[in-house]
């Protein structure tokens, strides 16, 4: 049974693991930019939400609108206010990352010198577990958050397919130069990929709020797992991104079963590290990105 | 004075410090395809790249339409400049469809013209329709250069720039694209500037020529005074 209640959280972790790779997968892929800050979309989505709900008492399809907005306004702004004036500046891949990191870590003290530093979660009715079989805790949650990245993987396949600003990423991420030619402003799709990018940490940050908690450390971790999930997954595929998150979730809640709590921020890295060992380009790994 | 699609007056452009066109004054006519000659290196595409806005000048200047030009492609586009780049011009992610609806919507072609216009290069291009669903990455270089063609020709511009666009493709092909394109130029009056290592077929179509030779022009003249093998030897 313990296997089966690893298995069903590892699928729900996994789920937000693989949403949020996506995102930064996708931002990275296509504007080479490392947003690292990456995580602090998540961490403000994911307090917002609470404050929302919680603090303001706003029915959750607000609470849902305010975590949306929040990211795509943070998501942007820094790729206008601080990415976009680097880039002028030809800034160095370096520069960037301290930037982005730097970002991060304030983020994460402003969330908790607002919010206070220790853990929160809110519930709602869907949070509540019920025992379905003796020892099988589920809640509508675990369900909801697996059926929600299908859907926003499926929404997110056929907007890169489907729509001129869906292509144009995929023609970014490929060469930019020649985007340019073709008579597109790289920074203006810059911009959508940041919306994008962004908008995709949302079901992650609201499941986590409504789930096993947040702190405003929570940026932090979800997207070093994140990062691992891109580069398992091959840096720039969507769909590894989706498949490695996934793939990280479970094993780190299964790696609970065998080996103890402790172990699972560890597997995540042996899991890293076999795939840089073995298989560098990842699972879907194109050598398009270099 | 006829009229000039694109003048260029002293420009300067260098790449980290190290002038690469130094002083170049060249105009090209609407209604007229200009070819541009020159060794490796010498300056070609950079000149191009230049007039497109795809880098910057350092120095002179760049009228498009008797406006200044914008050091932004884009913005050229929309102004009715359009270019084939050296080498590869497409994604090779992308089908030739989604290559060519991406190109309408860089060049701003209104949702409803969009079919037609499709059609429209079709009919230049016909051997396009082969490979319409194919990955641009499986496709050969010659029927890549063919969509990058077609691809630059969807704005309808009103002068295009092309820089080599018989590489990768067959000799007999090129020859059998120039026809349609020099028709379509002089139907339209539009105005080509035409780079080309293979100056026997380029002459064919141009109605003048310029030779340039380290970041210089160094010869501008008649198609006809070129024919004769012992004066571009001279000039190269
Ligand atoms: N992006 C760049 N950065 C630095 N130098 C460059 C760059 N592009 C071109 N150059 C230099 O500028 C000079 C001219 O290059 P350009 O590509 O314009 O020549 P070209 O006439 O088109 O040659 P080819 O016939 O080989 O295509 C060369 O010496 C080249 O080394
Ligand atoms: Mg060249």
């Amino acid at each position: 049974m313990l296997f089966l209640q690893l298995l069903a959280n590892g699928l729900q972790v996994g789920a937000i693991y693989a949403l949020t790779a996506a995102g930064f997968s996708l931002i990275f892929g296509s504007t080479k930019i490392f947003h690292f800050a990456h995580g602090a979309t998540f961490a403000i989505a994911a307090y917002l939400f609470h404050f929302a709900l919680a603090g303001l008492g706003l029915h959750w399809t607000f609470a849902v609108a305010v975590a949306a907005l929040s990211a795509v306004v943070f998501g942007v702004l820094l790729d206008r206010l601080m990415y976009a004036p680097i880039q002028r500046h030809e800034g160095s891949f370096f520069t960037v990352f301290v930037a982005s990191f730097g970002i991060g870590i304030v983020v994460q003290n402003l969330l908790g010198s607002v919010f206070g530093r220790g853990f929160m979660s809110v519930s709602t009715p869907l949070s509540n577990s019920i025992e379905v079989m003796p020892g099988l805790y589920l809640s509508p949650l675990n369900g909801l958050a697996v059926v929600v990245a299908i859907v926003c993987f499926v929404a997110l396949h056929f907007f890169m397919t489907h729509t001129f600003i869906g292509k144009g990423l995929r023609a970014l991420s490929e060469n930019p130069e020649l985007v340019r030619t073709f008579g597109l402003s790289p920074r203006r799709l810059s911009t959508y990929a940041f919306a994008l990018g962004s908008l995709l940490v949302v079901p992650g940050a609201i499941f986590t709020a409504a789930g096993t908690g947040i702190n405003p450390a929570v940026g932090h971790h979800v997207m070093l797992i994140s990062l691992a999930a891109t580069i398992v997954g091959g840096i720039g595929s969507l769909r590894g991104a989706a498949c490695a998150g996934l793939l990280i979730g479970v094993a780190e809640n299964l790696a609970m079963w065998k080996l103890g709590t402790q172990w699972s921020e560890a597997i995540t890295f042996a899991i890293l590290f076999f795939f840089i060992i073995f298989k560098p380009s990842g699972f879907f790994g194109r050598a398009t990105v270099s | 004075m006829t009229d000039r699609t694109v003048q260029v007056e002293n420009l300067v452009v260098g790449y980290g410090g190290r002038p690469v066109l130094t002083d170049i004054s060249l105009h090209i006519n609407s209604n007229e395809v200009l070819c541009l000659i020159g060794h490796n290196g010498a300056g070609k595409s950079t000149l191009l790249k230049a007039i497109f806005g795809l880098v910057p000048h350092e120095g002179g200047r760049i009228l498009f339409n008797g406006k200044p030009a914008v050091t932004e492609p884009r913005a050229m586009t929309m102004a009715g400049m359009s270019m084939v780049p050296e080498g590869r011009g497409v994604f090779p992610g992308m089908t030739v469809e989604e290559t060519m609806s991406l190109g309408m919507w860089a060049a701003g072609v209104p949702e409803k013209a969009r079919p037609e216009r499709i059609e429209w290069v079709m009919s230049i291009l016909p051997m396009m329709k082969k490979f319409y669903r194919t990955r641009a990455g499986d496709l050969s270089g010659g029927q890549q250069q063919m969509v990058s063609i077609g691809r630059a020709l969807l704005s309808r511009p009103r002068c295009l720039l092309m820089d080599e666009p018989s590489i990768g493709l067959a000799p007999k092909l090129f020859q059998d694209l120039c026809g349609p394109i020099r028709e379509l130029q002089q139907k339209t009056g539009m105005s080509i500037l035409l780079v080309e290592q293979n100056v026997k077929e380029a002459l064919k179509i141009s109605d003048r020529v310029v030779v340039m030779k380290s970041g210089r022009m160094t010869w501008e003249g008649q198609p006809s005074e070129l024919s004769d093998n012992k004066k571009l030897m001279e000039l190269y």
